[in-house]
């Protein structure tokens, strides 16, 4: 059996390690276990993830199609968060027993609730239908919850807003501008982007630190700036206006996808010299794969409802169990205002998304499409880059934030660049040291970015990545991608 | 073989196949043989020139499918060139290298490559060779006094290759100077370097200039105005500039200055993989005829189509030919 035990500061987990090889050992010796499936568990301790998540306290990860004696039939990941050690080892044996019993059959062993829809790359699953629902009905969320979605932010309020940060990025804008001018290649027009806009809060203070540094040296480039504010959402961007009211004339609103700013910015192919993103990445489609023995699995989800939440929701919404699969979908396509009230339809969504839990199972990557792998990314290219990473890894394939990445440097113009804030995983090896997993922000899904994959994307189309961590507050998780033009 | 008014060409290099970009990698990690790469290259390269032709390009070349990039296949070959071999993470990276004393002075040996492309076309075949100015921008210089000393030494090396290829049967040869935009002040020497390249050699010779395409994307804007007058001295025979993805409003240029060059006009944005329409290729065309005679222009790509996926490429190319023929019978050719 392999045990990796991920130690994190300030968590006592060692008691729970105790208790579950304890656990493990008793189902071995009551017969729960086989000998050869004692041998080839695979028990993954304390995933690095967001306090609200997918998972129960233990997951049971099958392995689907066909088993050789080599190969594992299922792996176990524990969250030493959600219970203590008397109540893990009940959870324990409970998951274990269920997986070795539900072995083979279909649904998979966790499905002890209502499925919400069939096994599938996490990309696809409908807890990203939630997601857009969620940015699409903000206003609602938030008069239901009584707070703006900042304020659900770990600390309370975005990073990207950091008056320090802004000012050393305003200044290294500046900078940039003073070189160009220097060359005489200042372009007639500054072009700056920021995708994914919040409050506008960011945007209000970069301009106006810009014009007063402007004032202040006396370089007039704040009348060529034209700062386009790109978001997905029409109801943000509107918002937005009022912090930067006081340039409006310098301001451009962009409803934009984040996947393919591209798209809508393709007449300013070459000309923009900086873009940033804050929390976007993090924001977007992604699926995970996982390396064990040398094989490449994808990690196929199925959304559910536990059981007894269904029981509860359903109860409270007068609807029977087996309903509530259509009232969900009913939720997604039409908003909260399917229900007669809308303050009970919101209720409903909270409720759903809060009780709302990923199964997994892992499919050898050798039997999936290659359209189940993002963009241009085949079997064979992505064990090309692996070719640094640790043999036996679970990762992200940040599909969404890929393909944001690829549709968005080609608006850089030759000197501009791009920086990214969000929760990167910057190297291979820090897989190795703990899963970083999805989490729920508010009605939202938040994951980390596999930023060692962007840092290769990037080298193909001519960029060089760096990480930096960021430094304005004492605790961020967040860092800061930047890049530099490769030769 | 005749060509037609207004004939057609590509500046150098043909899309670049991802599984022969897997191959080339796989031979700097030593899972496959030199000689093995070098008959992937012969197979590569025949079909580049197959395309080049079924798409009807008039005047091909062998789509460099053998270069790493502008630079190694160039510079490896050069002898006093120091290349550190383990440099290179992927194919396509610069080698590092220096030059510690001063070159002896040889060819390079890539006319073989010349007679290959020779051997399987009957169309009219170009060969290009990156220019000494370019190398020296890749070059640790630890040796000579200047740049231009050293890049006088590279044309002078380069030379007697230029010779080789004239030998071996080449009858324009294109030099590629893409760094003279981003170095503009490099061309009070630049020029001077240049005519010592082509300094006895009895081909023609077309300069390439463009505003980089490296990893398919520019490397620096600006206007060619920083040409002239001193492009006047250069002692070619036709300049091929980048019109397609920048708008024709240098071409007024040529009114200015009245070069005696002939035009390789840029009419293929190589940086999109957007394919233009032969109508609009037919009006960049048109546009470079108001400031050149047709009897001196060639339609080309703004650069070389090597980060083009080969399907976009060849259908660019396509339109090429199409939008020279649509002008071409306009004038009743």
């Amino acid at each position: 059996m392999i045990l990796q035990w991920n130690h994190l500061p300030r968590k006592t987990s060692a008691a729970s390690v105790q208790d579950i090889v304890a656990s493990l050992q008793t189902m071995l010796e009551e017969g729960c276990l086989e000998q050869d499936q004692f041998a080839s568990l695979c028990v993954h301790l304390d995933w690095i993830q967001y306090k609200q998540n997918f998972r129960e306290a233990v997951t049971v990860v099958p392995y689907a199609g066909e088993h050789t004696a080599a190969s594992p039939l299922y792996e176990v990941h524990v969250d030493l968060r959600q219970a203590g050690p008397g109540a893990l080892r009940v959870a324990m044996q409970h998951a274990m027993g269920a997986a070795h019993a539900g072995f083979g059959h279909h649904p998979a062993p966790n499905a002890e609730g209502v499925a919400l829809e069939d096994f599938q790359p996490f990309r696809s699953s409908i807890a990203w239908r939630f997601n857009w629902l969620y940015w699409q009905r903000l206003a609602d969320w938030e008069q239901s919850t009584g707070r703006g979605y900042e304020e659900a932010l770990p600390g309370g309020k975005s990073d990207a807003n950091h008056p320090q940060a802004v000012a050393d990025g305003v200044a290294d804008f500046w900078t940039l501008a003073r070189d160009l001018e220097v060359k005489n290649q200042l372009p007639a027009e500054l072009f700056v982007l920021e995708i994914g806009v919040g409050m506008g809060t960011r945007a209000g203070l970069w301009l106006d630190r810009f014009h007063k540094l402007d004032r202040e040296r006396g370089t007039n480039y704040y009348s060529r700036v034209r700062f386009l504010l790109g978001d997905y959402s029409p109801a943000t961007l509107e918002r937005s206006k009022a912090a930067v009211r006081a340039h409006m004339d310098r301001c451009s609103f962009v409803v934009l996808d984040a996947l393919n700013p591209m798209q809508t910015l393709s007449f300013l192919r070459h000309k923009v010299l900086h873009i940033h993103l804050t929390n976007v990445y993090d924001n977007l489609p992604d699926e995970e794969m996982a390396r064990r023995d040398g094989r490449l699995h994808l990690v196929e989800v199925r959304a559910y409802l536990p059981t007894a939440d269904a029981e509860r929701i359903a109860n409270e919404f007068e609807l029977a169990a087996r309903e509530l699969p259509r009232a969900i979908e009913r939720l997604l396509e039409v908003g909260p205002e399917h229900f007669p009230d809308r303050s009970r339809g919101v209720a409903f969504w909270q409720q759903v998304w809060a009780a709302m839990r990923l199964e997994e199972r892992m499919v050898c990557a050798d039997d999936v499409s290659p359209e189940a792998l993002p963009g241009d990314l085949d079997l064979a290219r992505l064990e090309e880059l692996l070719g640094e990473a640790p043999s036996d890894l679970r990762f992200h394939v940040n599909s969404g934030a890929l393909e944001s990445f690829r549709n968005t440097l080609p608006l850089l113009s030759t000197r501009g660049y791009l920086q990214v804030q969000d929760i990167f995983v910057t190297h291979w090896n820090e897989y190795q040291l703990g899963f970083h997993g999805p989490g729920k922000l508010d009605g939202s899904i938040v994951n980390w970015v596999n930023g060692a994959l962007l840092r290769e994307t990037a080298e193909r189309a001519g960029y060089d990545v760096h990480f930096a961590p960021f430094r304005y507050r004492e605790g961020s998780r967040t860092s800061m991608l930047y890049t530099t033009q490769r030769e | 073989m005749k060509l037609p008014m207004i004939p057609t060409s590509v500046v150098g290099s043909y899309s670049m196949p991802g599984w022969l970009e897997r191959l080339k990698t796989e031979y700097f990690a030593r899972r496959i043989s030199r000689h093995d790469l070098e008959e992937i290259h012969d197979n590569a390269v025949k079909a580049a020139i197959k395309d080049q032709e079924v798409a009807g390009v008039d005047v091909i070349t062998d789509g460099e499918m053998r270069r790493d990039n502008m630079m190694d296949y160039f510079l490896e070959r050069l002898p006093g060139v120091q290349i550190d071999r383990s440099s290179k993470k992927f194919y396509y990276d610069f080698y590092n290298c220096s030059v510690q004393g001063k070159l002896p002075m040889a060819p390079l040996g890539v006319a073989d490559d010349f007679r290959f492309l020779r051997k399987f076309t009957e169309h009219e075949a170009k060969f290009c060779v990156t220019g000494p100015h370019a190398l020296t921008k890749r070059i640790h210089n630890e040796f000579y006094p200047s740049e231009e000393a050293l890049a006088m030494d590279l044309a002078r090396a380069l030379n007697l290759e230029l010779k080789e290829l004239v030998k071996a049967g080449a009858r324009l040869i294109q030099i590629d100077e893409p760094y003279y935009s981003g170095f503009p002040d490099d061309l009070t020497w630049g020029v001077k370097v240049l005519n010592a390249l082509v300094e006895g050699v009895d081909a023609k010779i077309a300069v390439h200039i463009c505003y980089g395409n490296r990893y398919g994307k520019p490397s620096w804007e600006g206007s060619y105005r920083y040409l002239f007058p001193r492009i006047l001295e250069a002692k070619v025979d036709q300049l091929t500039l980048e019109f397609a993805r920048r708008g024709g409003e240098d071409l007024d240029l040529f009114r200015e200055f009245k070069p005696a060059f002939e035009l390789g006009v840029g009419v293929i944005d190589v940086k999109t993989q957007a394919v233009e329409t032969p109508d609009m290729v037919a009006e960049r065309i048109r546009k470079a005829l108001e400031f050149v005679p047709a009897e001196r222009v060639t339609a080309m790509p703004d650069c070389g189509c090597f980060h083009l996926p080969r399907d976009v490429a060849f259908a660019k190319l396509c339109a090429m030919v199409e939008g020279a023929r649509i002008v071409r019978k306009e004038l009743g050719h």
